[in-house]
């Protein structure tokens, strides 16, 4: 997949081929979520779905894979953690792209999401300005 | 309990409430806890497994939890809701998340407990045999948050 990027080399929401790039956020705390979704959202991204556990949030991308094109995903979660999650979701779609969402910057789990397949990583707290650059270098 | 344990918290929660809330905040001076002292309303406990052992609790007044929760979501909560506690257990991550990569330097094997977040009157909060607790208060400028850590290696 690849974005639009704007004057200022930072990400937009659409994809070259046209229409938006559409993602799914996988993440216990209600209060990341909103925020996450906000931010993505003033750059047109759209959001398709969100999850509060890995569990539900591999069974909500097995039905809205065709669809997916971003996953952002929490690697400390109850039921299933992002690890997990993020190998299952792997197995049903390897081409999507996956971003992590961590409080821990350099910690063994951000590096074993990374063997995983993990496009990237996103440290929180989530500043927009530093989150939209984040995701434009991740996307690149 | 090791200064050099203590630290990475004192940074990381003055760092990430500063970066967050943006207003004046100021750290005081550590202190030891007296056993069984009553808590301010709401609790975040977070438990450390590994090399290093305790548990960390973010202690609150309801009233200054929903006023950072009110300043961080930019609007005004009038009950203490799940978004609300969701953002007061979501300081709490992003300030054990910061602390691990400051420790991380120390080749210390440990990891953390998702939080849980408790609220109630009087809450108490009793150590066990060996164990004691330090206090980091910290100014919000909205309010005290103490940050109650207690470790043994």
């Amino acid at each position: 997949m690849a974005i639009v990027y704007d004057d200022d080399g930072l990400p937009t929401g659409r994809k070259v081929e046209g229409g938006n790039v559409k993602v799914l956020i996988i993440d216990d705390s209600q209060f990341i979520i909103k925020h996450l979704s906000q931010i993505f959202m003033s750059r047109d991204f759209e959001i398709i779905g969100t999850a509060d556990n890995g569990k539900t949030g591999v069974e909500l991308f097995k039905e809205l894979h065709d669809k997916t094109d971003i996953v952002t995903l929490d690697i400390t979660m109850p039921e299933m953690d992002g690890l997990e999650a993020l190998k299952l979701i792997k197995t049903i779609d390897h081409n999507v792209a996956v971003i992590m969402v961590t409080a821990i910057g350099t910690a063994e789990a951000v590096k074993e999401a990374i063997k995983l397949g993990a496009k990237g990583y996103i440290v929180k707290p989530l500043d927009r300005e530093k989150v939209i650059e984040r995701i434009g270098q991740i996307l690149k | 309990m090791r200064i050099e344990y203590i630290n990475p918290f004192v940074e990381a929660s003055f760092d990430i409430l500063n970066e967050i809330l943006q207003t004046n905040v100021k750290r005081g001076q550590l202190y030891l806890k007296k056993l069984g002292e009553s808590m301010k309303g709401v609790a975040v406990v977070v438990g450390v497994i590994g090399n290093l052992k305790g548990r960390i609790v973010f202690d609150l007044s309801e009233e200054t939890a929903m006023k950072i929760a009110s300043k961080l979501n930019g609007e005004k909560f009038e009950t203490f809701d799940e978004m609300a506690r969701s953002t007061i257990s979501e300081i709490a991550n992003m300030i054990t998340g910061r602390s691990v990569t400051k420790l991380e330097k120390d080749k210390l094997n440990f990891s953390f407990t998702p939080p849980t977040l408790i609220t109630g009157e009087n809450l108490n909060i009793y150590e066990y045999a060996g164990m004691e607790a330090l206090i980091i208060p910290i100014d919000t400028g909205i309010g005290i948050i103490e940050i109650n850590i207690a470790f043994k290696e």
